[in-house]
């Protein structure tokens, strides 16, 4: 039965492990801000949560600070990466080999007219 | 099998450094302001990542605790910074 427990938990980490380096790849590879952003949303949702659901098999005390940890960053890791995409293309920053922009001229900034102060 | 455990619980620890190692390199290469906020916030996932995998280690829960702070702390810092660069003002 320990050995059961031991032998998931150490796929778990070898898989969240496999999930990070691919999350840092793409990070390190890709063209674009919007294009990195989906490459390292994998690090944060599979990478951190699977070494969570090792740790809460492998720690015996932790069972529901891990399930807390995992319910925090599976409901902060899509809206920080909504965040940042949404940031960047307020900012206008530019995207790599673009065919089609769907959202031109439809968003407006919201209250800022007059207010650029710092830049 | 413990010593196989503890052999790749030290390799993982030492990989997620790796990584954070190169995630820094990147934020002080970046090209634009989004580009190092994005690495902010990889190298602050890849903080929580080594505190679990030291947690792991030690047999020692208090570093979940930690790990939950950094990420409301960074999850907060992230998204007012993002505000920021969208809209010139946080509030």
């Amino acid at each position: 039965m320990i050995l059961l427990v031991q032998s998931i938990a150490l796929f778990f980490l070898v898989a969240g492990t496999a999930f990070s380096l691919i999350g840092i790849f793409g990070f390190l590879r890709l063209p674009d801000v919007y294009t990195r952003l989906h490459a390292s949303g994998k690090v944060s949702v599979f990478g951190v949560v699977f070494l969570l659901i090792a740790a809460i098999l492998l720690t015996p005390l932790s069972v529901w600070k891990g399930v807390l940890l995992i319910f925090f960053v599976l409901l902060a890791s899509p809206s920080v990466s909504h965040a940042l995409a949404s940031a960047a293309y307020r900012a206008g920053i530019p995207m790599a080999r673009i065919e089609r922009d769907d959202l031109k001229g439809k968003l407006e900034k919201s209250g800022t007219e007059g207010n650029k102060t710092f830049s | 099998m413990e010593k196989i455990l503890s052999l790749t619980l030290w390799i993982v620890l030492g990989l997620h450094l790796l990584m954070a190692l190169i995630v820094v390199w990147r934020v002080w290469r970046g090209e634009n302001s989004v580009s190092r906020l994005m690495g902010l916030d990889l190298t602050s996932t890849l903080t929580l990542a080594v505190l679990v995998i030291i947690s792991m280690i030690q047999q020692n829960s208090i570093y979940i605790d930690v790990a939950i702070a950094l990420a409301a702390l960074s999850y907060i810092s992230t998204v007012a910074i993002a505000k920021f660069i969208s809209d010139y003002r946080v509030f």
